[in-house]
């Protein structure tokens, strides 16, 4: 018993012969050198995000509009106009928390994805909630960000228990350095966050392809309420996702960050957010260590490249 | 290569060892100069001897000169004074320091008392140096003591010790034989035996001598002083217990006066007697750290220190100064083992409550409060209120389960529940709301385990700071604080895997 406990460890000179990075490393040497304080508004508030995004080309979901005052959640049905559905979420939340799917609407009941049915005064009380930053970082008052309701694409409706699959890939000072897909499960109540037990699948970053996948922590080969063979997965439009990552850096400024990713089926790859400080579940996914691909960037990789250059340079190692 | 030298875990490294050397040296400069102690001993004691001279004048002017105690490493002075209606005092330091009284002419018995305070004796010791005196004076003897005297000697050769050990402990033999008693009087004093040990030894050509001193016993009231046989052999001399011909002196004994001169000289008076009482008294070793601190001549610094201060904002600091090692311990269990809690500070806040209320009864007191706070957490979370006042209802709800607690407590004589109210209430209202969100989003699982985390960082803090020992050296020795807070910035630039990380990402490590 207390062997397995202690064999359930590694050496820290295994780890880093693996080139994994750990937490401390991630904040000191890359998050708090690469990533200046001030740009880190630019990606905790969603409606700035959206319109830098706007500005640089990359396809967002399209903003609705915005609740900023309590008085203004009474003209909910106003502001939304002719949508048929559509997403609430708080401007500075994470990790999904406050997001609010709503797949249509009645006179007098919303329907959210789940199919469940909320009333007016429900969805009312959410936008409220959102307003006095239940949901923000570090609790401060926030605004309501109504975004249109990705379609998105049927190919992973497989892959995925209710909510969005999406792709995440780290940027290293603008270059796609790893990538993994996340789909939410039933154990991570429809949520696509790797420690709420959604499965994370790590992507060859050359080719969109599966490498492998892990749910909490442990290799699998199947979707567990699906039944899906993770490792036909394939994501299309791959140069289109890595080049929203590779001007994300352009964007924001931010030398090392995280793109998430959905695929919309008519409107191609598209960036929901970014993440100053993303997580480090994803080398897990590629079972793989990032430290190695981010060194080999910082010195083997050319500089004054365009994002489009970037993102044909790292296809091109990958077919070499 | 010079980046390097000025890089910032460079500079951070030379000033943690720069604050390390300078915590030694204060360490050593206030256990040597303030008498501070690694060990949390709060109390020193106090002798008060007080030495009670009486006479009956003889008409002529008075002068009374008294042997006071030397003050070396074996004892400090507190306090002396004298009690003397009339007198002119005056001080003289030689070998032995002596106070000196003078008066005109008086008529009635005289009363004169010498009080000393005196603390840090438990060193005492009884080495002295002198110079080689001259061969004694072969004390006069008839022909009978002088033979008996000889047989004295012969039979003292059958004892255990040196030579004069040999004599004093034929002396103190409790049935002693016939020749002992021919040259002591049945009732033997100190005195007594000490006269005939000089005497013995005398025909032995050994110089002796006789010293002084008080024993320091609790409440001992009015004796004489206690004698010391000196003795001068192989070249130095050497101090002997009468009663039982130890060498040295005992402990707590203060010498008031040595070598040839006399106790007490009184002229003008007659009859004079001297009746010493001892009294034992404690004061806080914090205290008289101003005291130690003068008598080295170290007083400016101390006068700067917080243990000048009034004893309640020493108290305040003493129990602020645990802090930074608290702070230390949660750097570490988060930056080097990786365990997270709810909130940064929220175990270090929770294991000083546990200081205060004891660990068993603060763990039960914090299960109680936080299980019914989760249970009225989640009917509140019914009702769908906004964010602020719903946290101030939470709030409000720990105030009343402390003060039910509280009252219950102290009706029911249940002194756990009472020590509810050390809980700080903020701190414990959003422990609650923390695992109340959790449990909603993640599950009861890792609402528990977040609760669970956090306790049992508290418990390990606590533990650490509960220890008497740690917490009198955080005092004491505060400049130890300046290393904590380099230890700290030093953490700051720790890039090495976690502890939790190990195991973490050890399937990457495996290659699985």
């Amino acid at each position: 018993m207390i062997k397995d406990f202690f064999s359930s460890f590694t050496s820290p000179s295994k780890l880093h012969a693996a080139g994994v990075l750990g937490m401390n490393s991630r904040n000191y040497n890359f998050i708090s050198r690469l990533n200046s304080r001030r740009l880190y508004p630019l990606v905790d508030d969603k409606v700035q995000t959206k319109t830098l995004a706007q500005k640089h080309g990359i396809t967002t979901p399209g903003l609705i509009g915005v609740i900023e005052y309590q008085h203004q959640v009474k003209d909910l049905l106003k502001i939304i106009g002719n949508a048929k559905d559509f997403v609430i979420k708080p401007a500075h939340g994470s990790g999904g928390k406050g997001v609010l799917v709503i797949t249509g609407f009645t006179e007098d009941c919303f329907t959210k994805a789940s199919g469940e049915k909320l009333t007016f005064n429900e969805v009312y009380q959410h936008i409220s909630n959102i307003l006095s930053g239940l949901y923000s970082l570090g609790g401060q008052y926030d605004v309501a960000v109504l975004e249109e309701l990705v379609h998105f694409s049927n190919i992973f409706k497989d892959y995925s228990y209710q909510g969005i699959p999406d792709v995440r890939i780290i940027v290293y000072k603008g270059y796609p350095a790893m990538s993994m897909m996340r789909l939410a499960t039933k154990a991570s109540g429809g949520r696509a966050n790797l420690h709420q037990g959604a499965v994370g699948v790590g992507l060859d970053i050359s080719s969109g392809s599966a490498l492998k996948a892990v749910m909490n922590n442990l290799p699998i080969t199947k979707h567990p309420d699906t039944g899906a063979e993770l490792s036909q997965i394939s994501v299309p439009y791959w140069r289109e996702h890595l080049i929203i990552g590779a001007k994300a850096y352009e964007m924001t400024g931010l030398g090392y960050l995280g793109a998430d990713i959905v695929l919309d089926a008519q409107k191609g790859p598209m960036m929901l957010e970014l993440n100053a400080r993303p997580g480090l579940a994803i080398q897990i996914a590629n079972g793989k260590g990032i430290e190695s691909v981010l060194k080999n960037i910082e010195k083997n990789y050319p500089t004054n490249l365009t994002p489009e250059e970037r993102v044909d340079y790292v296809l091109n190692l990958g077919k070499k | 290569m010079l980046k390097k030298v000025t890089s910032v875990r460079f500079v951070l490294s030379v000033l943690l060892l720069l604050s390390a050397i300078f915590a030694g040296y204060s360490i050593y400069y206030k256990t040597r100069y303030w008498g501070f102690s690694l060990t949390p001993k709060k109390l020193t004691d106090v002798w008060t001897i007080e030495a009670h001279i009486s006479f009956n004048p003889t008409g002529d002017p008075i002068k009374v000169s008294l042997a006071t105690p030397t003050e070396d490493n074996n004892f400090k002075i507190l306090e002396q004074d004298v009690v003397a209606e009339g007198y002119k005092t005056k001080r003289i330091k030689a070998d032995t320091n002596r106070i000196v009284l003078t008066s005109p002419a008086k008529e009635s018995m005289q009363d004169i008392y010498y009080r000393v305070m005196l603390f840090d004796n438990e060193k005492a010791s009884g080495k002295t140096k002198a110079p080689v005196p001259p061969a004694p004076q072969k004390p006069y003897l008839d022909e009978q003591m002088s033979a008996t005297a000889q047989k004295l000697l012969k039979s003292a050769k059958k004892m255990s010790g040196n030579e004069v050990q040999q004599i004093i402990n034929l002396l103190n033999q409790t049935t002693p034989d016939a020749n002992v008693l021919a040259f002591l009087p049945i009732k033997k004093s100190a005195k007594d035996i000490a006269q005939a040990a000089q005497n013995l030894l005398a025909l032995k050509n050994i110089p002796t001598r006789l010293s002084r001193g008080i024993k320091l016993v609790e409440n001992r009231k009015s004796f004489s002083a206690d004698l010391m046989l000196e003795a001068y052999t192989d070249g130095k001399w050497k101090t002997y217990n009468i009663s039982d011909a130890a060498i040295g002196l005992p402990d707590n004994f203060i010498l008031f006066q040595r070598g040839g001169e006399s106790l007490i000289d009184v002229e003008g008076g007659e009859d004079s007697v001297v009746k010493f009482s001892v009294i034992k008294s404690v004061s806080s070793s914090i205290n008289l750290a101003g005291q130690r601190a003068k008598l080295a001549h170290q007083k400016a610094l101390f006068d700067y220190s917080i243990y000048n201060l009034p004893i309640m904002q020493q108290n305040t600091l003493k129990w602020l100064m645990i802090f930074p090692l608290g702070i230390l311990i949660i750097v570490l269990m988060r930056n080097v083992i990786g365990i997270q809690t709810m909130g940064t500070f929220t175990p270090m806040l929770l294991s000083m409550s546990l200081v205060k209320t004891g660990f068993v009864p603060g763990l039960v007191c914090f299960g109680l409060i936080v299980s019914i706070g989760l249970l009225l957490r989640a009917l509140l979370s019914k009702l769908n209120l906004l964010l602020v006042p719903r946290i101030s209802s939470v709030v409000i709800f720990v105030i009343l389960i402390m003060q039910a607690f509280t009252i219950l407590g102290y009706k029911l004589h249940f002194d756990i529940a009472s020590s509810a109210a050390f809980f700080p209430i903020i701190i414990m209202a959003w422990i609650i709301e923390r695992a109340s969100i959790t449990w909603e989003e993640d599950g009861p699982a890792n609402a528990g385990k977040e609760v669970f985390n956090s306790l049992l960082v508290a418990i390990i803090t606590y533990f650490i700071i509960s220890s008497e020992t740690i917490r009198h050296i955080m005092f004491a020795f505060n400049e130890l604080n300046l290393v904590i807070l380099f230890m700290v910035m030093l953490l700051g630039t720790y890039t090495g895997y976690r502890l939790t990380e190990l195991k973490r990402f050890s399937p990457i490590a495996a290659g699985k």
